[in-house]
């Protein structure tokens, strides 16, 4: 309870005549005034840049809309043109295996180096800095462009290589059969954030619960199936939620990594990529809309899933 | 209630948004009849035009103290992106540095002056120079300058590999390629023969055009898939002859700066460019290179049927507060020397043939060089191109996509030449 509403209670108890409920009121308004104006920052940030853009956005997307002219009401066409529309067919084949592929391995790597720190080591805060470095420089337009070095063709990459005997003359980001997996590899080494929480998580649990596992003579095996896991799983859930409508937003990694194409050959067009291509360099900006929406739902189908499927589970210890 | 009720609010909110669009009217400036004027003045480019772009304006200043510019310097590959944006938002640059590919697309939707209506005096042009910027008979662009395609050359390389430079007025494509592929085999290790510009618009452009065809008529396309076809199975005897890079390392050639593609290194051959970006290329490469004119079908320059094409064009925003200002201002820009003096010939050799004579004197060698190539072509020069239909611009995607596709193998010229056209006309009709 904030300090004002608990003095507003307060006060209201001791109100007793008329009069004194009168100015009750009064000061009741002028807390509410208060309650606004403090609310107000949040509010035009929600209004101005959050839900008037997204109502706009909505309108756009059944129209035909160049950015130059007005809009032209086109009701469904641009829904229907997606269902025709081979490359955006490419974008979401592109995005779902980023997103069933990266995620899990991406969680997977987490949990594992987590479960390592957690034994309680020497310098543990310094390992946990280190590992987490990636989650902040992974997002970032310099490390994509490090990369597109890296795995270049004659890249550090492909110099290793050429030092143990493998002859490699293809680059990894420059082509279509390896490009996808290059960037999926950048995913998953920004395992750092979802680590962190994992480690936190990890802390929470019990330490009687292990101890009695030892005395009845449970294996490693037992005490991490049994114990770590279903404590740990609303952790789990919670990262699976969260990384998975972000990797469905992925978008600078492929940016960068291919020039804003989408390329090699579609092989990097993500749906973010191909809808930001749509709209500001094809200036269909109706059509983008109708993508920006379309992902939307799909994000939303699949956090509803997750939802359900977490009754299955996911164990709450309380 | 609260603080206010809806009605206060929403008074509110229309005070503060007309606030806000007054703030955005005065930032774009408001004409007055005492000739004071606040101009913005948006382009995109590099540092050097950056440098001479900002002393211009101030120069301009300096000369009309009443007016005052607005830089909105730029990237090219993020200024289309931002320009397309402000348009919508009604708060585009009064002055806009434009492209042949993109005009059409912004004069259809009436977004661009028309500046013989301003002042914009463009008889001192070369002919032909004016006509790039003219859509549906109004002089929506101003040539800031001409260039045309050349082939540059890396004599050192050539040297070293023992490969003789090809006479550049008889040369053939064949030639081209058997150049290619001897430097390749024989220059130092690393070495390709040139550069693979095949999926660009511009190399296509110059092979049609012997060909008696073209990239676009003014509404849609002047090649058909079959031309396309065999001018994509060229680039794929180019593959086979190993006369240029891997297919991945072509890959990652776009979008590099230009000391660090293979050409810029002097690791390669032959490349394509622009004449007015020879300075560029020397400068990032440190080597000297020789500006050849493209191979022809026919083995004759006289056939190349090349043409001047505007490097850039000036043009006025319609949502301009000051008309006459923008007028006034672009006018001094292309006709006035001291202006002319500052920004030498960096955005193509300039279309005002007395400026050209003007600053001849203070052109580097490169400079020369290039308005020297512009001469020696004329015999080779054809009719100017319509401006390329609004759409077209996503040609360059398109053909980059879809060559790759043949680049990796997993398509074939025949295939592949319907896609692109198809996707092409798609793209231009989409934007009628």
């Amino acid at each position: 309870m904030s300090a004002i509403s608990e003095l507003t209670s307060l006060r209201r108890t001791r109100a007793k005549t008329a009069a004194e409920r009168q100015q009750q009121r009064k000061e009741n308004g002028r807390d509410n005034k208060a309650g606004y104006l403090f609310l107000l920052p949040w509010l035009v940030g929600l209004v101005v840049i959050t839900i008037g853009p997204m109502c706009a956005s909505l309108y756009l997307s059944f129209t035909d809309y160049n950015l130059l002219q007005p809009p032209k009401w086109a009701g469904l066409a641009n829904f229907r043109e997606m269902l025709h529309d081979t490359r955006l067919h490419q974008s979401l084949k592109v995005t779902f295996i980023y997103v069933f592929v990266g995620v899990p391995l991406q969680l997977a790597l987490a949990l594992v180096i987590a479960l390592a720190l957690d034994k309680g080591m020497k310098g543990l805060s310094f390992y946990r800095s280190i590992f987490y470095l990636p989650s902040m420089l992974g997002g970032s337009v310099a490390i994509a462009v490090l990369w597109r070095q890296i795995f270049g063709t004659d890249g550090l990459i492909n110099q290793a290589l050429r030092l143990v005997g493998i002859n490699a003359h293809t680059g990894w980001v420059s082509d279509p059969s390896y490009a996808l997996g290059t960037i999926i590899i950048l995913h998953i080494w920004t395992f750092g954030s979802p680590m962190v929480i994992f480690l936190a998580g990890l802390r929470q649990i019990p330490t009687m619960y292990y101890e009695a596992a030892a005395v009845d003579g449970a294996r490693r095996w037992a005490r991490f199936s049994k114990i770590t896991m279903p404590l740990l799983s609303p952790i789990v859930f919670f990262n699976l939620v969260l990384q998975i409508i972000g990797a469905f937003q992925s978008f600078t990694q492929a940016f960068v990594v291919s020039g804003g194409t989408g390329g090699p050959s579609d092989s990097t067009l993500f749906y973010t990529l191909y809808l930001y291509n749509r709209g500001f360099a094809n200036l269909q900006m109706g059509y983008a809309s109708a993508m920006a929406w379309v992902l939307l739902v799909i994000i939303g189908a699949f956090t509803a899933i997750n939802f359900f499927a977490s009754k299955y589970w996911v164990f709450y210890d309380d | 209630m609260g603080m206010f009720n809806r009605r206060q609010f929403l008074v509110g909110a229309a005070a503060a948004a007309s606030a806000s669009s007054i703030g955005l009217a005065a930032c774009s400036g408001g004409g007055s009849s005492d000739g004071s004027a606040t101009l913005s003045f948006g382009w995109w480019g590099n540092d050097v035009r950056n440098r001479e772009t900002d002393q211009a304006i101030k120069a301009y200043m300096k000369a009309n103290p009443k007016v005052t510019i607005k830089q909105q310097p730029g990237e090219w590959d993020s200024y289309w992106d931002k320009l397309s944006t402000e348009v919508a938002g009604k708060n585009a640059p009064d002055v806009i540095q434009m492209d042949m590919a993109y005009i059409s697309q912004y004069a259809k939707n009436g977004t661009l002056l028309d500046l013989s209506q301003y002042g914009v005096d463009t008889s001192k042009f070369a002919p032909a120079t004016v006509d790039s910027g003219k859509i549906d008979g109004k002089l929506v662009g101003i040539n800031a300058g001409i260039n045309s395609l050349t082939i540059l050359v890396n004599p050192e390389l050539f040297e070293k590999a023992g490969v003789d430079l090809p006479d550049d007025t008889k040369w053939t494509w064949d030639d081209y390629l058997s150049l290619s592929t001897e430097l390749q085999a024989k220059g130092p290790t690393g070495t390709t023969g040139t550069q693979c510009a095949f999926p660009t618009d511009n190399m296509l452009q110059i092979w049609l055009r012997q060909n008696g065809k073209d990239l676009y008529t003014a509404d849609g396309l002047a090649f058909t898939a079959d031309d396309l076809a065999q001018y994509l199975d060229i680039m794929v005897r180019f593959m086979n002859a190993h006369a240029m890079p891997t297919a991945s390392a072509i890959n990652e050639e776009v979008g590099k700066s230009i000391d660090q593609t293979a050409f810029g290194t002097g690791k390669q051959g032959f490349a394509l460019y622009w004449s007015n970006q020879l300075e560029a290329v020397n400068e990032a490469s440190g080597t000297t290179m020789k500006m050849l004119r493209p191979p022809t079908v026919a083995g004759d320059a006289t056939k190349l049927n090349g043409y001047y094409k505007a490097s850039m064009l000036w043009s006025g925003y319609a949502g301009s507060k000051d008309p006459e200002a923008v007028g006034k201002l672009i006018n001094w820009w292309v006709n006035n020397t001291a202006c002319a003096k500052i920004c030498l010939d960096e955005r193509g050799t300039p279309a005002n043939t007395e400026i050209v004579t003007a600053i001849e004197s203070k052109l580097t060698a490169a400079g020369k060089a290039a308005v020297a190539y512009l001469d020696d072509i004329k015999p080779g020069l054809g009719k100017t191109p319509a401006a390329p239909p609004a759409g077209s611009s996503q040609i360059g995607d398109i053909m980059q996509r879809h060559t790759n596709d043949i680049l990796f193998g997993k398509d074939k010229p025949a295939t592949a030449a319907p896609k692109i056209v198809s996707e092409l006309q798609a793209a231009i009709k989409s934007a009628q």
